[in-house]
């Protein structure tokens, strides 16, 4: 095929780009095996010298991967629109932090976040050199190594492997055969002049910081992974969990922060009315954070009392591979119609296959050779009475409360093997199991400390929970008296799981004050603790006694359908007072800001005289998006004790040309001829020629349609709407009545006939400007947030503490 | 019996349990026909909006109600009644699933799910040059 120059495209950006994936890719690949080889156990090769090169090469890896993010960079700041990344992902107009965030908009960029982490990882690890290092190391090259693959988009045998970010757009395969491609100053089209930009959805400030917390989160669980695998290889199955355990409390705060961070932008940002709605894409980022939680307490069970050491290598495993899983899952887009926020398939899902049973194959084939290692192990059984028993039983409830999540999640996938034809579950059907699990795991949160390493006096325990056992009891029953779910109905396991909540909370708190005493070293498992028993409170008060207030006040309207609840939104009339919950709103009007239109919704309070007052100013917004359609974002008053979230379900009519233009409608008609409006009758008496043309500029032909308007509250008028040629073009005037809200157009003269054709567009009045809105309370939602920020703080503690006593060690 | 083997078999028979029950919890997507041959019970219909059978929504008089017809996999034309606000771009919608009953001739839905071109879809300018050229 002939070659084409192509003018003024910066070709030498993708080939480096390419050269550089190549490497990357090369060199992770030959730094794990490397790795790996160095930890064969032979007299003729020199580890040490294995592991030097592997050093160098994994160096070498980073430096290339690096270089590949630099470039991409380029390419995004330096608007070269002929890259499909560039194109696709940002415009002009975008300000940095945006054209930062669109990076990982895409696949390709979020692959290499992931990877830039890991390898961030991967320096701080190589500052101390031990035992560990070759397996960590070596995985976590392998791992790069089919990441770097992804993203230089290869052709295998006719199969596109991957997608590089440096594809150019007339290489797009979506492209191939059009003929501007062939252009070779294609570039100079109208439409490579910029930009898709980054969909207005995501230009919100969460967008540039969860995807990189996020991600650190992923990469973080590949660290104890690594330590996991080398305890196989090494069959020291015991000796690794006290190193790896910091790690896998910085896992467990980072990804804790990743996932939680996604919920607060969902509640804040989303009009879906939570922060948490079992979204495939969701559910996948979690599966793994409860594993490295449940694999992080068997660690710290075996370290103190050598045990379960089986159990702490299949979750610590499990938890990066079900990393890998969500990978496949929200990428291959298998998940297409049961998740909002699922990529769709670049070619990928092939690989990303690949990419999981290889290392599934070879978690599963390092166990299975030390078997036996295992089995000799696994000769003391736990006592009934002891901490490390009841430690247990908590993880493997997480392990389930996992592995429901997980096989629900994985409906789609179980519809692609079997051909059924599940539909996904909803959240209700999530909480019932989600509910008893949490009431399983925070009582035995509560207990397990309480417990000693080995064995303990049963009324030993007894006698030290007594206090916040009875306290927990008495508080859960008369707030759930308040909250009214002291009924024999479904609200039992509300009551329950709140009373579990409650004593956790309580028990840690015990902890914490007197058997730690306070001290902040030893803090970060009962800080942990009590913020997860606040979140669990808070989910559980906000979700189960979230009131829709915006209930439409006509119900005979809504009386129609009595199958489903029929009143979830409420229509705000321009400047009517209408009563809603507690409050009484009037919906004041609405302006354009940039790419929004806020919505002015006040809240009024009515005191006992009768007079209202202001209590606040909402303002939900719409955004105005051709791309991806409008939509809504809700804006929320926070109280300490309530939250009052407000979204716009229905704008109305929407600013704008035209918009708040009804018609036009269209009349024949002759002379005589009445046309019937909503504000006037318009007579149209006939077509006028001798026209006062001054004002108009040069014409050819001006005729007017004289229109007489009638209504019944002025005096009648009489407008020209003209019907002009100049320069063989002709031209519409209307004719504008400002105070009926009308224009009039004349539209078409039909010589033949006689007959003209008169357009009229009706202003809709003021009062049609309405809004129809959703309201919604969310009770105690600040125990929900406050619990987020205290479980954080608490895994971040227990690392430092773990680290500290590591060093000592 | 040792109390691992016990926690192990309690596990097990957890896990079964979860199995059985969310399946037994999870709708099938399904079509109209067995939908209108058991009123009443809740299925999950896709199909796509009808759009030359328009749509009603007026929520200057109701901004609870919304009805449209949509046709499912099998080309069955039914009218839907949602008793909600209009879901945000209908229009775009490619594929679309109801959750809801079936009661006289109209299918009465509590949630209507949208399949839209999704948000990480790659645009290409391929169409916007044709029509620039």
């Amino acid at each position: 095929m002939e070659s084409i120059a192509y003018n003024g495209e910066s070709a030498w950006i993708g080939d480096l780009g390419f050269l550089l994936s190549g490497i990357s890719f090369s060199c992770a690949l030959f730094a794990g095996l490397s790795w790996f080889l160095s930890l064969r156990k032979s007299d003729s090769h020199s580890p040490a010298g294995w592991e030097n090169f592997a050093k160098k090469l994994f160096f070498l890896h980073s430096f290339a991967l690096l270089g590949v993010i630099a470039l991409v960079f380029l390419v995004l700041v330096g608007h070269f629109f002929e890259y499909q990344y560039a194109w696709q992902h940002t415009s002009l107009d975008m300000s940095m932090k945006y054209i930062f965030a669109s990076f990982w908009e895409g696949q390709e960029g979020s692959f290499l976040l992931w990877a830039f982490w890991h390898v961030v990882l991967g320096f701080i690890f190589l500052r101390k050199q031990s035992e560990w290092t070759a397996p960590v190391m070596g995985t976590m090259s392998l791992v790069q190594a089919f990441i770097s693959f992804m993203i230089l988009g290869v052709y295998v045998f006719e199969y596109k492997i991957g997608s590089s970010p440096f594809t150019l757009v007339r290489e797009m395969p979506e492209n191939a055969g059009l003929p501007w491609i062939k252009n070779p100053d294609y570039l100079s089209l109208p439409v490579f002049a910029d930009g898709r930009g980054l969909n207005p959805l995501l230009q919100n400030y969460w967008m540039t910081i969860h995807p990189p917390v996020l991600f650190l989160g992923f990469a973080s669980t590949l660290i104890p992974f690594g330590f996991a695998v080398g305890a196989l290889v090494r069959k020291k199955l015991m000796q690794w969990q006290s190193p790896a355990l910091p790690w896998t409390y910085f896992s467990i705060g980072i990804l804790g922060t990743g996932i939680l961070m996604g919920g607060a932008w969902a509640y804040e940002a989303l009009s879906f009315g939570g922060f948490w709605a079992w979204d495939p894409v969701e559910n996948a980022s979690l599966v793994p954070w409860v594993l490295i939680v449940a694999a992080g307490h068997v660690m710290l069970v075996n370290i103190k009392a050598n045990k379960n050491h089986f159990t702490a290598i299949v979750l610590t495993l499990g938890s990066f591979l079900l990393v890998l899983y969500s990978t496949f899952l929200t990428r291959s887009g298998i998940l297409g119609d049961s998740s909002v926020h699922a990529f769709t398939d670049l070619g990928m899902s092939g690989l990303l296959l690949i990419f999981l049973f290889s290392f599934v194959a070879l978690a599963g084939y390092l166990i299975f050779l030390n078997r036996r290692e295992f089995i000799r192990l696994h000769n003391k059984e736990d006592a009934f009475y002891s901490r490390e028993f009841w430690m247990f039983v908590g993880s493997l409830t997480l392990l389930l409360a996992a592995f429901h999540i997980s096989f629900t999640t994985s409906f789609p996938v179980i519809n692609k093997i079997f051909g059924t034809k599940l539909a996904g579950l909803e959240i209700a059907d999530y909480n019932k199991w989600q509910t008893g699990f949490a009431i399983l795991i925070l009582v035995l949160m509560g207990i397990a400390q309480f417990f000693k390493y080995r064995n303990t006096e049963p009324g030993e325990v007894f006698a030290r929970i007594r206090v916040p056992l009875f306290s927990a009891l008495v508080l859960s029953l008369v707030s759930g008296y308040f909250l009214g779910w002291l009924e024999f109905s479904f609200r039992l396991f509300y009551l329950l799981l709140l009373f579990a909540g409650v004593f956790s909370v309580l028990a840690n708190g015990k902890y914490l004050l007197f058997v730690i005493k306070g001290k902040i070293n030893h803090s970060g498992a009962s800080i942990a603790h009590i913020g997860f028993g606040l979140l669990i409170t808070g989910a559980l008060i906000s979700t189960g006694k979230t009131k829709t207030i915006s209930v439409n006040p006509d119900n005979s309207l809504s009386s129609f359908g009595n199958i489903y609840p029929a009143n979830e939104n409420i229509r705000l009339n321009k400047n009517d007072t209408v009563p809603m919950g507690n409050y009484f709103v009037v919906y004041k009007g609405k302006e354009k800001d940039g790419i929004h239109i806020l919505f002015e919704v006040e809240y009024l309070e009515k005191d006992a005289q009768g007079n209202y007052s202001q209590a606040f100013t909402l303002y939900p917004r719409i955004q105005l998006n051709e791309r991806m359609g409008n939509s809504s974002e809700p804006d929320t008053r926070h109280f300490l004790h309530k939250d009052i979230y407000t979204h716009i379900t229905h704008p109305g009519i929407m600013p704008g040309e035209g918009v708040e233009w009804k018609g036009p409608t269209t009349a024949t008609v002759v002379s005589g001829d009445t046309i019937y409006c909503n504000n006037a009758t318009l007579i149209f008496e006939g077509l006028d020629r001798a026209i006062d043309t001054t004002g108009l500029g040069k014409v050819f032909l001006a005729v007017g349609a004289r229109v007489k308007v009638l209504n019944g509250a002025s005096a009648d008028t009489t407008v020209w709407p003209l019907y002009i040629i100049r320069d063989s073009f002709p031209e519409v005037r209307e004719a504008l009545l400002p105070n009926l809200g009308m224009r009039i157009a004349l539209w078409k003269i039909n010589p033949d006939t006689g007959s003209s054709e008169i357009s009229v567009f009706e202003k809709l009045s003021s009062n049609n400007d309405f809004v129809v809105m959703k309201a919604l309370e969310f009770p105690g939602i600040n125990i929900l947030w406050a619990g987020c920020l205290i479980m954080v703080a608490g895994s971040f503690i227990a690392v430092r503490q773990r680290i500290k006593k590591k060093n000592v060690a | 019996m040792k109390i691992s083997t016990l926690v192990v078999l309690v596990l097990i028979a957890v896990a079964g349990g979860v199995m059985i029950s969310t399946l037994s919890d999870a709708g099938t997507y399904d079509v109209f026909n067995a939908a209108y041959k058991n009123p009443g019970k809740e299925y999950h219909v896709i199909g796509s909006y009808v759009h030359e059978n328009g749509q009603e929504y007026n929520p200057e008089i109701n901004p609870n109600l919304f009805s449209f017809h949509m046709k499912d996999t099998l080309g069955t034309v039914s009218k839907v009644i949602l008793h909600k606000e209009k879901p945000a771009d209908f229009e775009r919608a490619e594929r679309i699933v109801i959750i809801g009953k079936a009661e006289g001739n109209e299918f009465h839905a509590r949630e209507v799910l949208m399949k839209c071109p999704s948000k990480y879809n790659n645009d290409s300018p391929a169409k916007d040059n044709a029509e620039n050229q």
